[in-house]
C-alpha cells in the first residue's frame, strides 16, 4: 500500500490507493470501487459478479488525457457537458481535457437511469474529490512537500517551486484507487412498485473534501456540448446506425387492437419478397430480411391479410373522465396531511372554492421511434445496441425476458432521438423484439418501429383527473387545502415484445404518488391524497394502455391542478396572483425567482381576469397568468401572456417568460437553451397534446393526428436565472415543461373570464367552452 | 434484372442495387452508408429524413429513388464540398471548412439530443439559397408552413434554429 487516506474516521469509506506494479508503456491511476464493511450497510450486500467486472471509473493517464465512465447517458439535456464541468472542476482541469464513455454496460460502472442527474453529479463530484486527495498524495510524495501546500491548475501540481504534471505523477506506474460505493444492481423484482429494484446505481460514500462552489471556474462556464460537431456534420453514430454481419432488419405485425390475439399469419409472397422470411411467436409477429425495404414491404403486405381477433376493452378517450370516476377507488396510494384537520376548517370557513382538473392521456413521442439492435449467440450471450435511459435496468429486463443471466448480457449506449422518461425503467421500447427475434432466428437482429406503431404501442403517460378544495379567510388568504388525484398507474415498463410473445415481463403494481414538492410554507393545514389504478383497459387478456412517466412525472400533473386552484383563490380573493403567492410563503429562494421573473416580464399587478376579458367576438383578446413550481432543490417560474380568439376558439401563446434558480447553475447557456425548449413542450402540451383511442386501439398515429407545437407556435420566450454558491445543484431542466400548462390555463381566464380546467386548450375545447 | 441505377450522391456517382421504388433513404443509409438523413415518420410529416435534389428539400423518406436519378443529392455530409465550391475554396480550406449553415448549429449550440437536426440544418440551407436575409416571420414560416409538413422538434429547439439561420445569413453574406 502506498498511501492512506481516511477522510471520515469510518473505515468502512475509506478510499485506498495501491501501486500494482510498473508499467513502462501507459501508466495510469484507475479509480474504481469497493464495497466496503458490507455487513455494516445491512440489505446492500453485493453478489460480486455483478460488478467486479469493471475496470475503471476515472482514469487519469500518463498522456495527461482523463477518461471517465458513467453509466448515464446523455439524454439530450447536455449532461454529458455537465458530468465533464463537475468532474473537471474537482480534479482542476479542463473539461476538454476530459473523454467520457457513458452507458455501455460492459465498459461504465452502474449509474442507475439517467434522469437522475443530481444523483449523477454527487457521485461524479465525489469521485473526482477523492481523486484529487490520492493526487495530491502522489505529488507529495514525488516533490517532497506537504500535500497542504500544493496547488493544482490545469492538471499542473505545483508547491516549494516545484511543479509536475497528473501525468506525470502517473507515469509507468498502474495505480489503482478503490473509493467506497453501495448500492444494489438492477434485478427484475416482483416486490418493487414498477417490477424492477436498483435503479438508482451506485451512490459514492464517504465525504470528500470537495471544492467550494464559490471557488468555482470550470462550473458555471458556458463549455460547449461535446457530441456537438458530430450531430450536424453527419459523424455521430445513431443507434439506428448499428449494422452487424449477418444481420436481418425486422418490421413488426402489430395486433388490431390492445388485446388481440392472433388467428392467422398474412401469406408472404416469396415472388415478391425472395429473402424476406415470418417469424411468430404467440402473438408477436414480425417480417425479417437482409434488406431493410424488403423487410418494411413485405411486412406491411403480410400484415393485410393477417387475421386477428377483436378486443375493445378501453371506454374511449371521449370517456376518460367518466372511466376514472367509474373506477372503484378503495384506498389512495399515498396519503400525506390529516382529514379531520382539514375538513374541520374547510367546514367553518366563510369562503371556499372547489374545482376539477383534467388532462387527456399523453405521449413522449421522440421523432425518431423505437430502435433497436441484438446479437443473442448459441452459448447464451447476449449483446443489445439501445438508447435506453437506463441500461443496466435494460440489463435486468432483458436477462429476465430471455430467462439469460446477466452476466451474459450486455447493453451497449448510442445516441437518438431523446425519450423525455420513457425509458427511464429500462423497458418498452425495440429492445425487446430485437432480442426475442435474435434467440429465435439464430441471427443478428435491428427492429424498427413505425412512427404509426411507436405511437400505438409505446407506453402513455396517463390521462387523470383531480378534485381540489380550498378555504379562504376574511384577507384573502387560503387557510386549509385539500386534493385527490386520480389517474392509472405510470411505472408499466414492461418490454412489449415480450407481453406479445407470452415471455417473462417485469410485474409493476398499480400506483400513484405524491409528486408536488409543497411551495406554500403559509399554508400548513392540508390533505394531499394520490389513487393509481392498473392500466386503463387492463385484463386477463391485454395489457391495456401501458402507463409510463414522462418529464416532470407526477408533480407535472399534480401542479397543474394546485397552481390553477391557487390562480382561482386569487382570482376570488380580488388580489394580483403574485401578490397572493407571495402572502403564502416565507421562503426567500421562491420569493426571489418571483420577483426576478415578474420584474423580467414587466408584470403590472392587478387581480384577474383582465377588466377587458370578453368571452365572445372574432377580435383576439389578449391575457397574462402566472404559476410557480418547488422541484429538486430547484424553484421556477412561468409567466405567460396569450392571445385567445373567442369565436373560433384559437389560443396563442405570444411570450412566456421562464425564471429558475437551480442552485449553482452548472454551464448557463445549455440551461438557456434547455429552458426555452422546455417552453416549447409545456405549450405544446397546454394547447395541441392528446391521445386518442377507441374501444380497442390508439388512433392519435401521425403526427396530423398526435399533434405538437410548431416552430411558428413557438412564443417568444423570455429566460430568467439566478445561480447560487451555496444551495448545491438543484434539476435544471426537466420542469421547464412543467411550468408552463396552469400559466397558459391562468392567462386564458385573465383573457376571457372563463375558467379553463382541462388541456389541451384546443379550438374545439375552448369554443365549447366559451358557449358555456 | 434492370441495368442498376446510377445515384450523385455528394458530388459522387454510385451504382445502387435497389429497385426504383426504394424510398431514397434506406439506399442512402444502407447502400451509401451515410447517417445524416434519418428515419422519422416515414410519411413525410417531420423532416428528420430531408436531403436536397437538385437544391431543393426532399424528404427523402417517401421519395423512390426513381425520381433522383439524373439529379444531385446532398446530405448533411456533402454540405461542405457545396460551400467550398460555392466559394471556390482551396483544397486544403474546403477540408476544414463546414457550411456555415452547419458552423451555425454548433455556435448556437443548436442540438440536443440531435435526431430532427440533420433535416433542419437541409431546410435552413434551402431557404438561405432563396432568401440570403430572413426575418424570424420568414423563417418560422419555411420551417413550418412549407409543404409537405413542418419541420417538427420534440426537444423544442425551435429558438436555437432561428438564432443559427441568422448568423448563418449573416456569415454566408459577409
Amino acid at each position: 500500500m502506498l498511501t492512506k487516506t481516511d477522510h471520515s474516521g469510518d473505515c468502512s469509506v475509506t478510499p485506498t490507493l495501491t501501486r500494482r506494479g510498473f508499467f513502462k508503456m501507459g501508466g495510469a491511476l484507475m479509480v474504481s470501487f469497493t464495497f466496503p464493511g458490507l455487513s455494516a450497510i445491512a440489505g446492500e450486500v453485493q453478489p460480486a459478479s455483478a460488478t467486479s467486472q469493471l475496470a475503471s471509473w476515472l482514469e487519469i493517464r500518463q498522456d495527461n488525457t482523463i477518461l471517465v465512465r458513467t453509466g448515464r447517458t446523455e439524454i439530450g439535456t447536455g449532461m454529458s457537458a455537465y458530468y465533464a464541468q463537475v468532474i473537471a472542476e474537482e480534479l482542476n482541469v479542463q473539461p476538454e481535457a476530459i473523454t467520457l464513455i457513458m452507458g455501455d454496460t460492459d465498459k461504465t460502472p452502474d449509474g442507475g437511469y439517467s434522469a437522475g442527474f443530481l444523483v449523477g453529479a454527487a457521485n461524479l463530484r465525489k469521485v473526482g474529490a477523492y481523486t484529487y486527495q490520492a493526487l495530491l498524495g502522489l505529488a507529495a510524495e514525488k516533490l517532497r512537500v506537504p500535500a497542504a501546500t500544493l496547488t493544482v491548475t490545469d492538471g499542473m501540481v505545483s508547491g516549494g517551486g516545484k511543479s509536475i504534471r497528473y501525468g506525470e505523477l502517473v507515469q509507468d506506474q498502474q495505480l489503482d484507487l478503490k473509493i467506497p460505493v453501495s448500492g444494489a444492481p438492477p434485478k427484475v423484482d416482483p416486490t418493487s412498485w414498477n417490477g424492477i429494484a436498483g435503479l438508482d446505481g451506485l451512490t459514492v460514500l464517504g465525504d470528500p473534501p470537495t471544492k467550494p462552489m464559490s471557488q468555482y471556474k470550470v462550473v458555471g462556464k458556458s463549455h460547449p456540448m461535446p457530441g456537438t460537431p458530430g450531430k450536424v456534420t453527419g459523424k455521430t453514430q445513431w443507434s439506428c446506425d448499428v449494422t452487424l454481419p449477418g444481420m436481418l432488419h425486422a418490421r413488426l405485425v402489430r395486433p388490431a387492437t390492445l388485446g388481440s390475439t392472433l388467428i392467422s399469419v398474412g401469406t408472404l409472397d416469396k415472388t415478391r419478397f425472395p429473402n424476406a422470411q415470418v417469424i411468430t411467436k404467440q402473438n408477436l409477429v414480425a417480417v425479417l430480411s437482409p434488406n431493410e425495404w424488403e423487410a418494411a414491404s413485405a411486412a406491411r403486405a403480410v400484415a393485410s391479410s393477417t387475421k386477428w381477433s377483436e378486443w375493445s376493452g378501453l371506454p374511449g378517450s371521449e370517456n376518460l373522465t367518466q372511466a376514472l370516476r367509474d373506477y372503484k377507488w378503495v384506498t389512495p396510494s399515498e396519503s400525506k396531511g390529516n382529514a379531520a384537520d382539514v375538513a374541520a376548517a374547510l367546514g367553518r370557513a366563510s369562503k371556499t372554492l372547489s374545482a376539477t382538473y383534467e388532462q387527456p392521456y399523453i405521449k413522449h413521442a421522440p421523432i425518431g421511434p423505437f430502435v433497436a439492435a441484438a446479437d443473442v449467440r448459441s452459448d447464451g450471450a447476449v449483446t443489445v445496441w439501445t438508447h435506453s435511459a437506463n441500461s443496466q435496468g435494460l440489463r435486468a429486463q432483458i436477462a429476465n425476458t430471455l430467462s439469460t443471466p446477466i452476466e451474459k448480457v450486455v447493453v451497449r449506449w448510442l445516441d437518438h432521438a431523446g425519450q423525455f422518461g420513457r425509458t427511464t425503467f429500462g423497458g418498452d421500447g425495440a429492445e425487446g423484439d430485437a432480442a426475442i427475434l435474435s434467440q429465435l432466428s439464430g441471427k443478428p437482429v435491428r427492429v424498427q418501429w413505425t412512427l404509426q406503431e411507436d405511437l400505438a404501442w409505446s407506453a402513455s403517460s396517463p390521462g387523470w383527473v383531480e378534485d381540489i378544495s380550498c378555504s379562504l379567510d376574511d384577507h384573502g388568504c387560503v387557510t386549509a387545502l385539500r386534493s385527490a388525484f386520480y389517474s392509472a398507474q405510470s411505472n408499466d415498463a414492461r418490454i412489449v415484445g415480450a407481453l406479445l410473445a407470452g415471455m417473462p415481463c417485469s410485474q409493476p403494481k398499480p400506483g400513484n404518488w405524491i409528486a408536488t414538492e409543497w411551495p406554500y410554507d403559509k399554508i400548513q393545514c392540508r390533505l394531499e391524497q394520490v389513487y393509481g389504478m392498473p392500466n386503463l383497459g387492463a385484463d386477463s387478456q391485454a395489457p391495456g394502455l401501458r402507463g409510463l412517466i414522462m418529464r416532470t412525472p407526477g408533480q407535472r400533473q399534480q401542479n397543474f391542478a394546485l397552481e390553477s386552484l391557487i390562480n382561482e383563490a386569487a382570482a376570488c380573493a380580488g388580489i394580483d396572483p403574485i401578490q397572493f403567492r407571495l402572502l403564502h410563503t416565507t421562503d426567500q429562494r421562491l420569493i426571489d425567482i418571483i420577483h426576478a421573473t415578474a420584474k423580467a416580464a414587466a408584470w403590472e399587478p392587478r387581480p384577474s381576469p383582465h377588466p377587458g376579458a370578453r368571452r365572445t367576438g372574432t377580435e383576439p383578446v389578449t391575457g397574462r397568468g402566472v404559476d410557480i413550481m418547488v422541484r429538486q432543490n430547484s424553484y421556477w417560474m412561468g409567466i405567460a401572456e396569450v392571445a385567445v380568439t373567442p369565436d373560433t376558439g384559437l389560443v396563442q401563446v405570444a411570450k412566456f417568460t421562464i425564471g429558475l434558480d437551480c442552485g449553482k447553475i452548472i454551464n448557463p447557456r445549455q440551461l438557456e437553451r434547455c429552458m426555452k425548449s422546455g417552453v416549447v413542450m409545456g405549450v405544446s402540451e397546454a394547447l395541441k397534446e392528446e391521445v386518442t383511442f377507441d374501444k380497442g386501439k390508439i388512433t392519435s398515429t401521425s403526427w396530423s393526428r398526435y399533434k405538437i407545437l410548431t416552430m411558428a407556435e413557438m412564443p417568444e420566450i423570455k429566460v430568467v436565472q439566478i445561480s447560487r454558491d451555496d444551495k448545491g445543484f438543484g434539476g435544471g431542466s426537466e420542469a421547464a415543461n412543467a411550468i408552463c400548462t396552469p400559466a397558459v390555463a391562468a392567462a386564458f381566464f385573465d383573457a376571457t373570464g372563463v375558467h379553463a380546467r382541462r388541456i389541451p386548450l384546443t379550438p374545439a375545447y375552448v369554443t365549447t367552452l366559451l358557449k358555456g | 434484372m434492370a441495368d442498376p441505377l446510377s445515384l450523385s450522391v455528394n458530388g459522387v456517382q454510385h451504382p445502387v442495387s435497389a429497385s426504383p421504388d426504394t424510398p431514397l433513404l434506406y439506399v442512402l443509409r444502407n447502400e451509401l452508408r451515410l447517417s445524416g438523413p434519418r428515419l422519422g415518420c416515414g410519411i413525410a410529416q417531420c423532416g428528420a429524413c430531408a436531403v436536397l435534389v437538385d437544391g431543393a428539400e426532399v424528404r427523402s423518406c417517401i421519395a423512390p429513388i426513381s425520381s433522383a436519378v439524373g439529379k444531385q443529392v446532398t446530405t448533411i455530409e456533402g454540405l461542405p464540398q457545396v460551400w467550398a465550391k460555392k466559394k471556390g475554396l482551396t483544397e486544403s480550406d474546403a477540408a476544414r471548412t463546414l457550411h456555415p449553415v452547419q458552423q451555425a448549429w454548433i455556435d448556437e449550440q443548436v442540438p440536443q439530443c440531435g435526431y430532427c437536426q440533420s433535416g433542419m440544418i437541409i431546410a435552413a440551407v434551402e431557404l438561405l439559397d432563396k432568401n440570403p436575409n430572413p426575418t424570424v416571420v420568414q423563417i418560422k414560416d419555411a420551417f413550418t408552413n412549407k409543404p409537405p409538413s413542418p419541420h417538427l422538434c420534440r426537444c423544442g429547439t425551435y429558438a436555437a434554429i432561428i438564432e443559427a439561420v441568422q448568423l448563418a445569413a449573416k456569415t454566408m453574406s459577409a
